[in-house]
């Protein structure tokens, strides 16, 4: 199956590309607030013209978990598709831009009502905070907008399948499949919330509202999303990053095994974030809990084959002892090298997970910056370090040209530059937290009272981590405007993977969609139902909104 | 036909490789996770 430089379709690229201006743009805005944020809580600086920090907080949290997230995953996930089952009929095309301006338009909207002030209500809007109606409305248009390209994307594949009978499709179309089947069932959820309860609130047709649902409409959201965020990262693990190295994919049907798990155990589980809530019952949380430790399956078995994808390939190098297969990994490939540093930073951004997720240890760390921290590994660094990976090849693919030494080298730097700073960050973050420093507070020592004072050495050293994180954005940015405008002209090739085996038959047995979403639906059903009913008839009465800011 | 199959089991026994390495690694992530989990619940129970 040796062939020439295979290309995503010019007009496909010009989609995805579109898509990967939004996100890095979000990246540059919302990489200044983050900045700001660890300069305040530093208590060495103030925001001038009384703009307030939450105000800065929302923008930071919607533009960096929602904004910059979706759109990077859409338009990678555009391009993977095309690249390896065909460039998009009109049809999907056509429904892929309709989807991207539904989502700009919705993030310009979002965004108008946040720096306004009008919107400090964080990125995950819990009511009774209540903002102006718009930030909602906004939200909705880019839920609706991704559910849009979604649908391009199934369709595609599901013409692919047609004239591809009995075939196992490309390991790529799969995964992102999955991924929107994923995105799909679980946006259900938000969407439900903010156009049945916050909409007609924040305008004023309904005057209460129930907290607890909208909460765990959000929840049952809220986990999924960050697995939305998780899987095109394994998706450039498992199927790109092996042949970046130049070995082979250890196993392709594992790696579909493990999307699967991961569709089918990341959604029932939003309690985990909600233990500390009344109004659930224990039994139901201690449920969900259960299902959230069987992710710890998928994760260990991603774990495993990357370290088998890397100790194959050495070995076959003539690597010899029980780590020599380390040596002969491409180090100074930034495509390695930024999505290995990712992978590395998993190992304690995951055991973070398993620790916010046990009921009592979750009473240790709930709303401490420790959770900051948590996340700031997961998404901020093991996803973002991929995504910047990915882009050193992706974004020269789709504007025909080649990364060249200079900016490689700039990228290891930058790579560098980002484990340092968020080492420094996000370890202040998890001390701090372990101290019991609340998250999503500006500066204050709390009348001076000696428990806050224990905090600030580490404030100062989140700050420290901010600044070199700040040197970190500069850099991927003048790298991706350099890929996407300055490079010099050329073929970039877009890295596709072969398995080391040739296909099994399971994988065709992972392609039963039926089986699977029914499955995803038999889930939820269990773990929501007698909640979500209890929580509707036992409701206390409704909250009216409050703007605290 | 038996030929065959054990042909093409000994081929694939061929390629096996040895994952000493990886083994010794997914011990290691074990054994982080468990040390810190364990860290944690120690800092619960004491301030319980
Ligand atoms: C320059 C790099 C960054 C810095 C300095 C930074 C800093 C911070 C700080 C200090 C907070 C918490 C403040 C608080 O709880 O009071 C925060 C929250 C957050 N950050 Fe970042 N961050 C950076 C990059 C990122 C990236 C790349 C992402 C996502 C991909 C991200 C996602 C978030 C989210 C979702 C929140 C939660 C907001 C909330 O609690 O409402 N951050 N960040
Ligand atoms: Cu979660």
């Amino acid at each position: 199956m040796a062939q020439p430089l295979e290309k995503v379709d010019r007009r496909d690229a010009k989609l995805a590309l579109a898509h990967l201006f939004v996100a890095f743009a979000a990246l540059a805005l919302g990489g200044f607030a983050g900045l700001l944020q660890t300069l305040v809580r530093s208590g060495k600086f103030e925001l001038p013209a009384g703009i307030s920090y939450y105000t800065i907080l929302t923008t930071h949290g919607v533009l960096l978990g929602l904004v910059l997230t979706t759109f990077f995953i859409i338009g990678f996930q555009f391009a993977a598709v095309s690249r390896t089952t065909g460039a998009l009929s009109d049809g999907s095309r056509r429904l892929g831009w309709i989807g991207f301006w539904m989502m700009t338009s919705g993030t310009a909207c979002t965004a108008f009502f946040i720096l306004t002030g009008q919107a400090s209500v964080l990125y995950t809007f819990y009511a009774p905070l209540q903002a102006h109606a718009g930030f909602y409305i906004g939200l909705a248009l880019v839920v609706v907008g991704s559910w849009v390209s979604g649908f391009a994307m199934f369709a595609h594949y599901a013409r692919w399948r047609k004239t591809h009978r009995g075939q196992v499709s490309p390991l790529l179309a799969f995964m992102s499949v999955t991924n929107m089947v994923l995105w799909l069932v679980c946006s259900l959820g938000v969407a439900a919330t903010v156009v049945f309860q916050l909409i007609p609130w924040s305008l004023g047709l309904t005057d209460r509202v129930n907290v607890l649902l909208s909460r765990t409409l959000f929840w049952y959201f809220g986990h999924p999303l960050v697995y939305f965020w998780l899987l095109p990262a394994y998706m450039v693990w498992y199927a790109v990053i092996p042949k970046v190295i130049g070995g082979k994919m250890f196993s392709d049907s594992l790696a579909r095994l493990a999307f699967i798990l991961f569709l089918l155990f990341s959604i029932p589980v939003g309690f985990h974030h909600q233990l500390l809530e009344p109004g659930i019952s224990p039994f139901w949380k201690y449920v969900q809990v259960v299902l959230t430790f069987m992710v710890i399956i998928p994760s260990l078995m991603t774990a495993f084959a990357m370290f088998a994808t890397f100790e194959s390939y050495g070995r076959s190098q003539g690597a010899t002892g029980l780590f020599g297969w380390l040596r002969k990994l491409p180090w100074s490939d930034a495509r390695f090298f930024a999505p290995f540093v990712g992978m590395l930073f998993f190992i304690p951004a995951g055991t973070g997970g398993i620790i916010n997720a046990s009921h009592q240890l979750n009473q240790v760390v709930h709303n401490t910056i420790w959770v900051t921290g948590h996340f700031h590994l997961t998404v901020a660094t093991t996803v973002v370090l991929t995504f910047f990976g990915a882009s050193y090849w992706l974004i020269p693919h789709l504007t025909g040209r080649v990364m060249t030494k200079a900016m490689n080298r700039l990228a290891i730097i930058q790579t560098i530059v980002w484990a340092v700073g968020m080492t420094f960050m996000s370890g202040s973050m998890h001390f701090a937290g372990l101290l019991g420093a609340p998250r999503r507070s500006a500066f204050s020592t709390y009348s001076n009272s000696p428990q806050a004072l224990e905090w600030i050495p580490y404030q100062i050293a989140q700050a420290v981590g901010g600044t070199i994180l700040f040197i970190g954005i500069i850099l991927i940015l003048v790298i991706v405007i350099n890929l996407a405008f300055f490079a010099p002209k050329g073929e970039t090739e877009f890295p596709v993977a072969e398995a080391a085996a040739p296909y099994e038959r399971a994988a065709l047995a992972l392609e039963n969609w039926k089986l699977w979403i029914g499955l995803v639906v038999a889930l939820i059903l269990i773990a929501y139902t007698v909640p979500i009913i209890d929580i509707i008839q036992n409701a206390p009465p409704g909250s009216k909104g409050y703007k605290l800011w | 036909m038996a030929k065959l199959i054990t042909a093409a089991r000994q081929t694939k026994q061929e390629k096996e490789p040895a994952l000493k390495g990886t083994l010794a690694s997914v011990f290691l992530l074990g054994f982080f996770v468990i040390f810190s989990w364990v860290s944690v619940y120690f800092l619960f129970l004491h301030r319980l």
